[in-house]
């Protein structure tokens, strides 16, 4: 048998465990799609792969079980799924060819304004404005977009998590002072709400933007203002150093983010050490040092009235050092 | 007098209006809905015709136009008490047959409730007049007809929106002026909606054993106690009185009347702590049958005028209509067995 | 149009301390009130708060009145000579009509005291007007009992049972709740009865009393809530179809027994 793995790795197929069979992976950006390619990945899992189909945590689809020598078959069999990257605004040279590249991940989005009344706004139709800008790529990176900060897409280990924030807007002449968004942000979010004087008083510098006193006022005293974008940045799992992610930017618009995040290609295109097979972003950070990584990735970047950077990234959290705290 | 007009007649009517008359009805504000991508549908001013809104129901009623959320009672200074003065310009409300309805059950307690009338109150109201919107048939929910709120009276004009044009029914000066100046003349008679897909059976009396029926402890897990059925009510007229005292000068300050909610924590209690009504479903119980019931115990109509916005509203999907008619089966029952 | 909102100025005449959180407030105003009527007083800045009268006479009120809130707080700290400003007065009062020429027998549990006192005080200068008066006044503790002047000068004058519910070593009178001593009152059958005091004194208090086969037509009880406005319309104090600011404070019993929060 001769392969070229390299070359199998970027059209989306994995060396698997099996000598001789291969896995494909399927984009689905933003998680979202129609009910009729479902027919088409039950036909290629039936007659190429063993009859299984994976949910892959990254929210595409992986047919395991597919003979090495039936990738070309297969890739003929991907035109429809191309075709619609391509209708994202994804430029595909070759419909018959499969996936031109595997590097960067597919984009994930939890389900969005459409579906769950917390969530911001439509998280789905962002992940594929920016599956049209960053695919086909091989740099290896992770992007999740979720609509609040309940983060249930996980943003918070990826290399760049985009959480949907939007601006309160206060009407005071509304307000009966049930205190329903005061109880609520002391409870359950960050406690930015204050009742003073029968007027709650917000401190926009501790509020994330969830939107929850929103949801919870019954007067519509408050109401949606801007929306913006929160940026997480940096986090991983792995065997050497997981970290959550730390937030880099805050209060953006939708301009900043695209800009942002094609920056990040340029920063990695400058800085990757080709001597590697592959780096991970996170990485390169590691090595170039954060003020680098902020510089230029804010290069042209309008942050707007409202925008915050992070001086610094201050990761907390994991360590591998178990005998600090394990037992025996 | 009835007239024709197209939207640009019915326009220019609006702007001759403008000059003077404050003008409110249902408007449509993009992007401000509860929920990400939606909007807010509610009473505010309208600035031209395209601004009144005639496929949905609006969230808050348009009491809030005469019985403002927020009014300054009075003012204080030291020692001295002032009060507040009103200049409020002539005002037109377009609304709904069962909020025009609604607003005779405002009057009712503000004018006719206890030993003297609300004087804030009467000092808004008499500078209010309605346009009625004639609804084709109803929204989801709608039970206008149960309620006998389907038709109405007390308006000085009725306005149809009939495929490109408006039909304008007036009844009184300036809409006759008005009509005759932009419109044609035309038959326009009072269209009412005589049917709504949903019924509901108000139980003539309600005893008294049915303030223990286990119909309520369900709600006691359902409700939230958000508030949202009666700060949307066109009849809810309840309301708490607040000092506040200026932050930039603590020697001047107002006490104001801000609405209140029977279901909203605190609205029963006494200095010290005491509630007396601290269950949530005492509270739908005290909400419902007064809507249908107690009200009508006092003034002789039902409270309730069926617009349906309490079941609209409310993100617990509890329904007002099936619980009266849950009462109104229960009470059935009590007098076949009795 | 007349603005039933607006206070008028009122100065305390002098301030009794009852007990370390009840203080009786005297009030020059021209408020004629009926006996178990109330008032909205004021301090701007802080709030209003619905008082029972406790007693009247020519050109003044006097309000009793326990430090409970914001409102009532603020209240103690002023002194004689201050001002606060008053609303009313509201609701129905005890219908004496209905007691004249009958046996009236009054029971009260602590701050009870309050919206009867300024009636017992009436029949205490017009006797005449009863075929007997009982008075059957509990505290939860002798330093809980209020106004114990006019209690030593109304046990000279009507049988009274002044009882504590806890009284330590030393308390020469009656320890017991108001219930335990109904049946000490030699009851006529066509007697007249008040009962007021805390929510649970009330309902026990009042089926004593239906157990010593009074009807409750002949009872009378007056009731508490946070009337916000004194005039019908702000809601809180409605109950069924009475507003308790319009109708009440007092009910009688056959009406009070069927309201239900």
């Amino acid at each position: 048998m001769s392969y070229n793995t390299k070359e199998l790795i970027k059209n989306a197929y994995r060396i698997t465990s099996q000598r001789g069979f291969t896995a494909l992976r399927i984009r689905v950006p933003g998680g979202h799609l129609e009910a009729s390619y479902l027919g088409l990945i039950q036909d290629i899992a039936r007659r190429y792969g063993n009859g299984t189909v994976h949910l892959t945590t990254r929210q595409g689809f992986e047919i395991p079980g597919i003979p090495l020598d039936k990738v070309p078959e297969v890739n003929r069999l991907l035109a429809p799924l191309l075709e619609k990257e391509a209708a994202l605004g994804v430029p595909i040279e070759n419909f018959q060819a499969g996936y031109p590249a595997a590097g960067t991940r597919n984009v994930t989005a939890c389900i969005g304004s459409r579906v769950c009344p917390f969530a911001n706004f439509d998280t789905i139709a962002l992940a594929q404005k920016i599956e049209s800008l960053i695919y086909p790529n091989h740099y290896h990176v992770k992007i999740a977009i979720t609509g609040c900060p309940n983060d249930c897409i996980k943003a918070h280990l990826q290399d760049i998590g985009i959480i949907g924030q939007v601006e309160p807007e206060y009407d005071p002449g509304r307000c009966i002072a049930c205190q329903a968004c005061v109880k609520n942000c002391r409870q359950f979010i960050v406690g930015a709400l204050e009742m003073d004087n029968y007027q709650v008083q917000r401190d926009g510098k501790r509020c994330l933007g969830c939107g929850e006193c929103i949801l919870q006022c019954p007067m519509a005293a408050w109401t949606r203002g801007p929306r913006y974008y929160r940026i997480v940045a940096l986090g991983r799992t792995g065997k050497k150093s997981p970290r959550l992610a730390a937030t880099f930017l805050e209060w953006i618009d939708e301009k900043a983010v695209l800009q942002v995040i094609a920056n990040l290609y340029r920063y990695i295109d400058r800085h990757i050490d080709r001597s590697l097979p592959k780096e991970h972003v996170g990485y390169i950070v590691d090595r170039t040092g954060y003020q680098v990584f902020k510089e230029e990735l804010l290069e042209g970047v309008d942050l707007g009235p409202k925008g915050r950077v992070a001086r610094e990234l201050p990761f907390y959290g994991y360590s591998y050092d178990r005998n600090l705290y394990m037992e025996g | 007098m009835g007239y024709k007009l197209t939207p640009a007649g019915f326009g220019a009517l609006l702007d001759e209006l403008a000059t003077n008359y404050q003008i409110f009805g249902p408007v449509r504000y993009a992007g401000k809905g509860r929920l990400a991508g939606t909007d807010l549908t509610t009473y505010g001013p309208v600035r031209s015709v395209s601004d009144l809104v005639w496929d949905a129901r609006t969230t808050f009623a348009p009491k809030e136009v005469f019985f403002p959320v927020k009014e300054s009672l009075l003012y204080f200074s030291g020692q001295e008490i002032t009060e507040p003065s009103l200049e409020m310009k002539e005002t037109l409300v377009f609304l709904r047959a069962c909020d025009l309805n609604a607003v005779s059950r405002l009057d009712k307690i503000f004018l006719a409730n206890g030993p003297e009338p609300d004087s804030y109150y009467a000092r808004r109201r008499q500078h209010i007049h309605f346009v009625l919107m004639e609804c084709q048939e109803g929204f989801p929910g709608c039970f206008c007809v149960s309620m006998g709120t389907n038709m109405a009276t007390g308006h000085q004009a009725a306005l149809r929106l009939e495929n490109d044009h408006y039909l304008l029914q007036a009844l009184a000066e300036p809409w006759i002026a008005l009509g005759e100046r932009y419109g044609q003349p035309a038959r326009v008679e009072p269209v009412w909606v005589e049917k709504n897909p949903l019924t509901v059976r108000v139980p003539e009396r309600v005893d008294i054993a049915l303030f223990q029926h286990e119909l309520w402890r369900e709600y006691a897990c359902r409700c939230i106690a958000c508030g949202r059925c009666t700060l949307s009510c066109p009849t809810c007229s309840c309301f708490s009185v607040q000092d506040v005292i200026y932050r930039d000068n603590p020697e001047r300050g107002e006490r104001r009347r801000v609405w209140a909610s029977c279901q909203i924590d605190g609205f029963t209690d006494m200095a010290g702590g005491h509630q007396v009504r601290a269950d949530r479903g005492d509270r739908i119980r005290f909400k419902v049958l007064h809507k249908i019931y107690d009200f009508r115990r006092r003034f002789g109509i039902n409270m309730c005028v069926g617009c349906g916005r309490c079941e609209e509203v409310c993100p617990e999907y509890i329904s007002f209509a099936r619980c009266v008619n849950t009462l109104n089966q229960l009470m059935e029952v009590q007098g076949r067995d009795a | 149009m007349p603005n039933p909102y607006l206070p008028v100025p009122a100065k305390i005449l002098a301030i009794q301390p009852q007990t370390p959180v009840d203080y009786t407030f005297k009030l020059a105003t021209d408020i004629e009130p009926a006996w178990g009527q109330f008032v909205e007083i004021s301090l701007p800045g802080y709030g209003e708060a619905p008082i029972s009268i406790s007693d009247a006479g020519a050109g003044y009120i006097e309000l009793t009145i326990r430090r409970v809130g914001q409102v009532t707080t603020a209240l103690h700290r002023l002194n004689p000579g201050d001002t606060v400003y008053l609303r009313g007065p509201y609701g129905t009062g005890f219908p004496l009509a209905e007691f004249a020429g009958h046996q009236l027998v009054i029971a009260a549990g602590g701050t009870g005291v309050a919206p009867v006192k300024g009636l017992i005080n009436y029949y205490a200068n017009h006797p005449g007007e009863l075929e007997g008066l009982h008075l059957l006044l509990g505290f939860k503790t002798p330093a809980d009992i209020l106004f114990r002047a006019d209690i030593e000068r109304w046990q000279t004058i009507f049988p009274t049972i002044l009882t504590v519910d806890q009284g330590p070593g030393g308390w020469p009178g009656r320890v017991g709740l108001v219930t335990e001593f109904v049946r000490e009152i030699p009851l006529k059958p066509h007697a007249r009865i008040i009962v007021v005091g805390p929510p649970l004194m009330i309902e026990f208090t009042v089926a004593e009393f239906i157990k010593h086969q009074v009807n409750p037509e002949q009872i009378w009880v007056s009731l508490e809530r946070r009337m916000h406005c004194g005039l019908g319309k702000c809601g809180h104090c409605k109950i069924n179809d009475f507003y308790v600011c319009l109708e009440g404070p007092v009910f009688n019993y056959s009406q009070a027994r069927n309201l239900v929060d």
